[in-house]
């Protein structure tokens, strides 16, 4: 457990209803200090015994997707779908800033615990749903999942090699991105809530999360120029050049796009290379001038970059002011010595023994740290502190409802 | 979602109030104060010409013998639409002055530029906290403001390169894997607006400012959360898996009829998997011990996939989606943008995609800004603007400058000459 400061978000209370969709939502407030209150159904959300995991076997509960999404939170059980279940989750609802929930459309109101019904007792509350399609349209009820998301928000088009099918990017990024326009969404909502007095439903489809973070290929620059994007390998359309170049001992990213760099670039190459040609004027410019010789120049870019260890061509490019980069795998970056230097892993005693490492946050907020202030919480940890503690049930009021099977 | 446009006209806006000062370039900076102002924030982007942004610098690939198009980029329109521009020449004091005194009516500064940079122009928080004892400063770089590798130059894609991103994602047999839209840019920004918002409640609260930095490497690394987890749990690198999944069978993208047509399909139970066998005709499958479990789906994958191939093949990729999700199966097209805009009957419903005003083009389309704020919708102003656009609104307007004493600081050079 670590001794963080106040975060900037703390004394808001957040209630989560959600699945692996909707859960990096929740972390993203808890970690900033909501006291956020994550409810699963009895028995454990099921994102608990989803592969791979840190120690043992499914139903160990030790998920390393949930043990990352969940952070900083607390945990209670309850059955939203039993009468007694609906009244507790309208009392919690009653004294939250937020509601994070990843039901089907239409499902909260059936339950009688809708954004009409829940806004009666709290009018400030902030709903904010996330689904697959959203709330609205012929697709609301249809099926979804990272990757349908990233099918039809266009990711998967143009991501990968042009001879391959198309593919999706690791680390469901659709449910990401969903999550993060939800968790501003909701601030947004919030700030109006807390000067108007009147909340909204948030109504965020994770498609259009994609649609939206992958706009650069979108529909913006189809039609300004009627070229369709494709997926086309490592180097980007509009960046000449950029892409993966062969070093001696792997590969090295690069990405050139203003007119300096371009010159920097030029001068190494007709250093170390001897090479002329690449100091002709007609290269010079944004990288529209180079487009046609696009070819050419990667040629050039390969004479240079397979002289080298991919390391000497990062470190040296750079300090050429040339955007030269490493094509890290995962275990460079657990070592990277600038990830090092900021101290950006951080580890937490998990209750169960031993130590874990998360990635820590990308923000620094110099006056309110973002912390993880604990580690995900077992299955129905807080039911006494939230149920007895909070809502002022009495302990046998709560023995039968787990006897019920409510908690 | 699907308001009239009179309606969203007249409905309030929920950062209305508040106003951005924004000394940006590129995307993962300038979006932050795209989604603010779409929801209401008076957002003034500081330009100048010795450092135009990126997509300034756009030509375009139709007329190519015009050149340098400032205002016409479809990017300037889905990065920048809906703000108010000035230009100032940041090396000459008084339009460092000028920039200061911006400051003291704002809220929020953000900045993307070079770590230093706007300490060496006198613009840096330190600085700026004593005009806006309250402001809220966000920083915005490739690798963060401290550490051994704080000056490096990077763009979207050479983060996708060092956080992982690329050699996690993709099939197994190639080494690394790369997307056309720089997703850490998009990335950043997100995280980046949250944690303003975030400061911008606790200011709320306390009345406190303070500022914020940003590592667009360390977003893209969170990103991939549970997979660095594993690998700094059993030091093992995660293997890469394709469309594949160690929970879903059959998973996967899946050819169709025509050239490059694709439909991604996830099964994820044993009910969906019955009810697939049933729509391509193998009914027998529900029952064959092969793939009644997941355990067995698995194992048996390459099976499936080839079975599932040959079905969808014959088909329109539409048609396979919505056979699919009519069996109550995760499906979607891979679209194009084309198809986004053509075909798409979902966003199309939801009024997804924003027509807005182009001061060059009339009206433009771009991608919507999926927040979903019922109560209060957000619009987009204005695209289009020329460098220097609104020099009398903001300079005039705002600070109160009168005309002469514009004039007398751009002849002086400190605000730089407008477009047009």
């Amino acid at each position: 457990m670590t001794t963080a400061g106040r975060g900037a978000l703390s004394g808001r209370r957040i209630l989560e209803l959600a699945d692996a969709s909707g859960a990096y939502a929740g972390k993203l407030f808890a970690d900033m200090g909501a006291d956020v209150v994550k409810i699963e159904p009895p028995g454990g959300d099921p994102a608990r015994r989803v592969p791979p995991f840190w120690r043992g076997e499914a139903g160990d509960e030790l998920s390393f997707a949930f043990l990352y999404a969940n952070t900083s939170k607390r945990g209670i059980t309850l059955d939203v779908t039993r009468p007694a279940g609906r009244e507790l989750f309208a009392s919690l609802a009653r004294n939250a800033d937020v509601v994070v929930e990843t039901l089907p459309p239409g499902r909260l109101d059936e339950l009688g615990i809708g954004y009409d019904a829940l806004r009666i007792e709290n009018p400030r509350l902030v709903l904010t749903s996330i689904t697959p399609f959203g709330q609205t349209g012929p697709q609301r009820g249809d099926r979804g999942s990272d990757l349908v998301a990233s099918a039809l928000g266009g990711a998967l088009y143009v991501t990968g090699e042009a001879d391959d099918p198309p593919v999706v990017l690791a680390g469901s990024q659709a449910h990401l991105s969903a999550c993060s326009f939800a968790a501003i969404a909701s601030l947004v909502a919030l700030r109006h809530a807390s000067r108007s007095g009147a909340g909204q439903h948030v109504d965020i489809s994770a498609q259009e999360a994609m649609t939206s973070v992958t706009h650069i290929c979108g529909v913006g620059k189809w039609l300004d120029d009627g070229i369709v994007p494709k997926r086309r390998g490592s180097g980007l359309f509009a960046s000449v050049p950029s892409g993966a170049y062969p070093c001696r001992d792997g590969l090295v990213y690069l990405m050139v796009n203003r007119p300096q760099h371009w010159k920097a670039l030029a001068e190494w190459i007709h250093e170390e290379t001897g090479n002329e040609e690449v100091l002709d004027p007609q290269f010079e410019g944004p990288s529209s001038r180079r487009q046609e010789c696009r070819e050419l120049i990667d040629f050039f870019v390969c004479e240079l970059t397979q002289r080298f260890a991919a390391s000497e061509v990062y470190h040296e490019g750079q300090r050429r002011h040339i955007a030269f980069t490493p094509v890290s795998t995962a275990s460079d970056v657990a070592r990277d010595p600038q990830l090092a230097a900021r101290e950006f892993f951080v580890s937490l005693e998990h209750p169960s023994g031993g130590r874990l490492q998360y990635p820590g946050a990308p923000y620094r907020l110099e006056r309110t740290p973002w912390a993880l202030r604990h580690p995900a919480p077992r299955v129905g940890e807080h039911n006494r502190d939230v149920y007895v503690d909070e809502l002022g049930l009495s302990e046998a009021r709560l023995g039968r409802l787990r006897d019920d099977g409510v908690v | 979602m699907a308001s009239s446009e009179a309606e969203v006209e007249a409905a309030p806006q929920a950062l209305r109030g508040l106003r951005v000062l924004e000394f940006s370039s590129g995307m993962a900076g300038p979006w932050i104060g795209r989604l603010m102002a779409y929801c209401g924030a008076d957002v003034i982007k500081v330009e100048s010409r010795r450092r135009p942004s990126v997509v300034r610098l756009y030509v375009s690939p139709q007329a190519p013998e015009r050149g340098i198009q400032p205002t016409l980029s479809p990017w300037f329109t889905d990065w920048d639409a809906g703000k108010r521009f000035v230009a100032l020449d940041l090396t000459r004091p008084e339009a460092v002055a000028l920039a200061r005194r911006l400051v003291a009516v704002s809220d929020v500064v953000i900045e993307n530029n070079s770590t230093g940079v706007m300490e060496k122009l006198g613009l840096g928080y330190d600085e700026l906290v004593q005009v806006r004892p309250d402001l809220v400063y966000f920083g915005s770089s490739g690798y963060g403001d401290t550490g051994p590798c704080r000056n490096y130059v990077t763009w979207g894609p050479n983060i996708e390169a060092i956080s992982g991103l690329a050699t996690l994602s993709g099939f197994p047999e190639r080494p690394c894997t790369f997307t056309q839209f720089a997703y850490p840019d998009a990335l950043s920004a997100l995280h980046g607006l949250f944690a303003v918002l975030c400061a911008l409640d606790h200011r709320s609260r306390t009345g406190e400012g303070q500022r914020i930095s940003l590592s667009q490497f360390e977003a893209t690394v969170g990103a991939l959360g549970p997979l660095l987890m594993q690998q700094l749990a059993h030091g093992e690198d995660p293997a890469r898996l394709g469309n594949a999944s160690l929970h879903a069978a059959p998973q996967g993208c899946y050819p169709c009829r025509g050239e490059d047509r694709w439909c991604a399909i996830q099964v994820d139970d044993d009910a969906a998997a019955g009810r697939l066998f049933d729509v391509i005709g193998r009914p027998a499958w529900r029952t064959d011990a092969r793939f009644a479990s997941l355990a067995g789906r698995l194992e048996h994958r390459a099976t499936l996939d080839e079975a599932l191939a040959a079905w969808t093949r014959e088909r329109d990729a539409y048609d396979v989606m919505r056979t699919l999700q009519h069996a109550g199966i995760a499906a979607g097209v891979v679209q194009t943008a084309e198809d986004e805009w053509r075909h798409d009957r979902q966003l199309a419903a939801r009024g997804f995609f924003e027509s807005i005003e182009h001061l060059a083009k009339g009206r433009v389309l771009a991608a919507g800004i999926p927040l979903g704020l019922t109560g209060t919708p957000g619009r987009t102003g204005r695209a289009g603007a020329a460098i220097g656009q609104d020099h009398d609104a903001v300079f005039g307007e705002l600070l109160g400058m009168s005309p002469e004493e514009i004039r007398s600081a751009v002849r002086a050079g400190a605000i730089e000459a407008p477009d047009g």
